[in-house]
């Protein structure tokens, strides 16, 4: 039943590496392979490429302070930040936001058996974290507040700059962690003048390797390491260093188109979409709005469901996500859009677009095309 | 010395001039579940000998699943000549052991200078007198050592069981209707249990369910293919009559008329293979289609007998049956088997035949979906 691939708007689950980056990771195979560690000359060829790819991120990140830790991933890099930040801090309250990814809302509880109080903040129903009602949570012993740059679900990009000055406003001492897998490269993120003590990043979703991603830290976070052994990455993350992923990883960076039309591409499609069907929903935020990410757009179209929508549209070759993992037997709902309050019905119906930047007017037209012919097909079948 | 599984059956002893027949089945059975491990396969003294095996725990394992077999023991078989030597075999597989134990012996050789009672006080002796923290036990021992006497010497302390039943195969073919829930693979093992070979069916709605509730099917019929030594599975496009029977047939009486359909188009299947029967999952009053009533409706259109070996479970037994047969956790897996889309909210549970088959009318073409169907099934040799 599988078609051929025509349009993927799947890019926020997984992006395909530029070709550019199967070249730096092939070569980094054939010629680079030796051990960054190791005291030979050509071995410092191999750290060279770890030396510039730190830098290439923090360049990303616009700061020169602080350091780059890489490990296999971003849930790596989010319980490094989280739990090798904690576990040797006062007990205190740890505050993360409901739409939290799961690596840092399970790293958050996970605290709990050190003495720390987990706490979720609330979202509005747009899905943009609730500033007044984190105000009202910051305490004094609060020692660590998680909240992520861009919802993966929803593209509702999170004010974070504010979240830094009521931190700075009421426990100056509180670190500030970020999950910015969705939002590395795609929106700006300049940690160090947003107040941002570690940012956590991934390289599958900006078109790099799988296992691959990166935490960085300020220098006031006194980490402590999860993975022991050899000592390398500062003895914070040990383990001989992923070279091939770190060199595809950096050539993901640099590559990144970051002039891009995906904001322009999404509206369109978000369009095309209200136009033929009055009775979509849009879960998140306005896409037109600021608080919008360029490349996530979040969509229910009752009633027909999530489950559905997705297969037919895999049958014409339009892969998209669906932001609700549900079924007849367990009905599990998407947490964020729960948090969001938002009616059941939507959120069984939720379909999420993901973009990439490589993606034009027609991929839009022809994603337009076979949801609106599906939903006039399907949405007679339903319950009556 | 060599080791050895020793196979032994259950009811195929209680066959009478036909005992041949079964026993080669289930030879034939049992080499090809342990032929990863082990090609030295043979039937002797009415049990069946596995010799040169790869791997011991998997080919065990492997035996174990072999309906038509009763029980499988790790044995040692050596020469009887020196009897001593025998009894330290014996001790030997006592070592870890605790507690109580007896000797059975059992001479088939009536040559032998020993016989049976002597064999087991001469060997618990000798043991005992090695071993003085083991004690005898007649009566309910915690260990058996087991002596058989034959041509050559067999020595074993483990029973294991087999899952017994009939050779699968002596007892013709039968389509299962598998929906990937958890009722349909348990009454597919019971079934083949008989000796009963297995057709799968599954419908498959497109785009309501995809390919990973496709791959579960896959995966249930892997797994009663392990007991039943191969399995077809017919996967059947059924989104059309689904949506033809949502369109035309009164709400309440929509899922009955789906299962009549799944009905004919099974027993096209089934005739097609040359199966003798349907079988399904149904249990009496789990829900709206398994009321008696209904029942009666859907078997009304089906030209075979239908099975239904776990009609009088109750869902906590023939969970605990999945669990046991290994279906369980595949069953549960959370992908989609039949759209809820489809399910009417308040389905009729005390349906009329003739009302049935009064809505039934309204779908014109019935037999043409019925062969489409039964046509671009995709069929998967598991």
């Amino acid at each position: 039943m599988s078609a051929q691939v025509k349009v993927y708007l799947d890019n926020s689950a997984t992006t395909r590496p530029q070709d550019s980056v199967m070249d730096a990771m092939r070569e980094a195979m054939s010629e680079r392979y030796f051990n960054p560690s190791a005291l030979y000359g050509p071995a410092l060829d191999a750290e060279k490429l770890l030396t510039g790819c730190r830098r290439d991120i923090m360049q990303a990140l616009r700061t020169a302070a602080g350091r780059v830790i890489f490990t296999s991933g971003g849930t790596e890099a989010d319980n490094l930040a989280i739990i090798g930040a904690m576990k040797r801090a006062q007990p205190g309250r740890v505050l993360y936001s409901a739409g939290e990814h799961p690596a840092v809302a399970e790293s958050c509880k996970a605290l709990s058996t050190m003495g720390h109080e987990a706490v979720e903040i609330p979202l509005r129903e747009d899905g943009v974290l609730d500033l007044s009602a984190l105000e009202a949570l910051i305490t004094d012993n609060t020692r660590l507040i998680c909240v992520m740059q861009i919802n993966n679900e929803t593209g509702a990009i999170q004010p974070l700059a504010e979240v830094a000055a009521l931190r700075d406003r009421l426990c100056p001492a509180a670190l500030f962690h970020v999950d910015g897998v969705q939002g590395f490269l795609r929106h700006a993120c300049p940690v160090s003048q947003l107040g941002i003590d570690s940012y956590a990043l991934s390289g599958h979703k900006i078109h790099g390797p799988k296992g691959i991603g990166a935490l960085w830290v300020s220098n006031r976070v006194k980490l402590q390491p999860l993975a022991h052994g050899g000592g390398q990455e500062d003895g914070l993350r040990s383990g001989t260093e992923n070279t091939p992923g770190i060199a595809g990883l950096a050539a993901a960076i640099a590559d990144y188109p970051r002039q891009n039309d995906m904001r322009r591409m999404k509206l369109m499609l978000y369009e095309r979409l209200r136009e033929s069907i009055p009775d979509m929903k849009v879960n998140g935020p306005d896409p037109a709005s600021l608080s919008a990410a360029d490349h996530i757009l979040n969509l229910s179209f009752p009633p027909v469901r999530a489950e559905t929508m997705l297969h037919a549209l895999e049958a014409i070759g339009v892969l998209v996500g669906n932001g609700s993992a549900c079924s007849s037997r367990k009905k599990k709902l998407s947490h964020v859009l729960s948090a969001m309050r938002l009616p059941a019905a939507d959120i069984e119906s939720a379909i999420r677009f993901s973009l990439n930047p490589f993606l034009g007017a027609e991929d839009m037209d022809c994603a337009a095309d076979c949801v609106i012919r599906n939903y006039d097909a399907l949405k007679h079948f339903t319950r009556r | 010395m060599r080791e050895l599984l020793m196979v032994r059956y259950g009811e195929i002893y209680l066959k009478g001039l036909n005992r041949p027949y079964f026993q080669n089945l289930l030879l034939a059975r049992v080499k090809s579940a342990v032929k990863a491990y082990s090609s030295n396969v043979r039937l002797h003294d009415s049990r069946i000998y596995i010799y040169d095996m790869a791997d011991k725990t998997a080919c065990l394992e492997a035996v174990q699943q072999v309906f038509g077999v009763h029980s499988v023991c790790p044995a040692v078989e050596m020469e009887k000549g020196d009897f001593e030597k025998v009894c330290e075999q014996g001790l030997q597989l006592m070592e870890g052991l605790s507690g109580s134990f007896k000797v059975i012996a059992r001479r088939a050789d009536k040559l032998y200078p020993l016989d049976s009672p002597q064999i087991g006080a001469e060997m618990g002796g000798y043991i005992l007198s090695r071993r003085p923290d083991l004690k005898v036990d007649v009566r309910k021992p915690d260990h058996e050592l087991n002596v058989e006497i034959r041509d050559l010497a067999y020595l074993y302390s483990r029973v294991y069981p087999g899952p017994g039943g009939m050779p699968v195969g002596s007892n013709g073919k039968a389509a299962l209707l598998l929906s990937g829930g958890i009722d349909s693979p348990v009454a597919g093992y019971m079934i083949a249990k008989r000796g009963v070979a297995l057709v799968g069916i599954h419908f498959y709605s497109f785009p309501y369910t995809g390919e990973r509730s496709k791959e579960k099917v896959v995966q249930l019929g892997r797994i009663l293919a392990g007991y039943c030594g191969g399995l077809k599975l017919y996967v059947v496009p059924f989104t059309d009559i689904q949506m033809r029977i949502h369109e035309s047939c009164p709400e309440d009486h929509t899922t009955l008329i789906m299962r009549r359909f799944m009905m004919r188009i099974a027993e096209k299947i089934a005739r097609k293979e040359q199966a003798q029967a349907l079988i399904t999952g149904e249990s009496i009053g789990q829900v709206a289609s398994q009321t008696m009533n209904a029942l009666a409706c859907t078997d009304a259109v089906a030209g075979m007998p239908v099975f239904r070996p776990v009609i009088g479970f109750d869902k906590i037994e023939i969970i605990s049956c999945a669990q046991k047969i290994g279906t369980y956790e595949t069953s549960s897996l959370p992908y989609e088997d039949c759209c809820t889309v489809f399910t009417p909210r308040h389905p009729v549970t005390q349906p009329k035949l003739d009302k049935v088959e009064k809505a039934e009318m309204n779908l014109a073409n019935a037999e043409a979906l019925i062969e489409t169907a039964v046509n671009d099934s995709e069929i998967i040799e598991i």
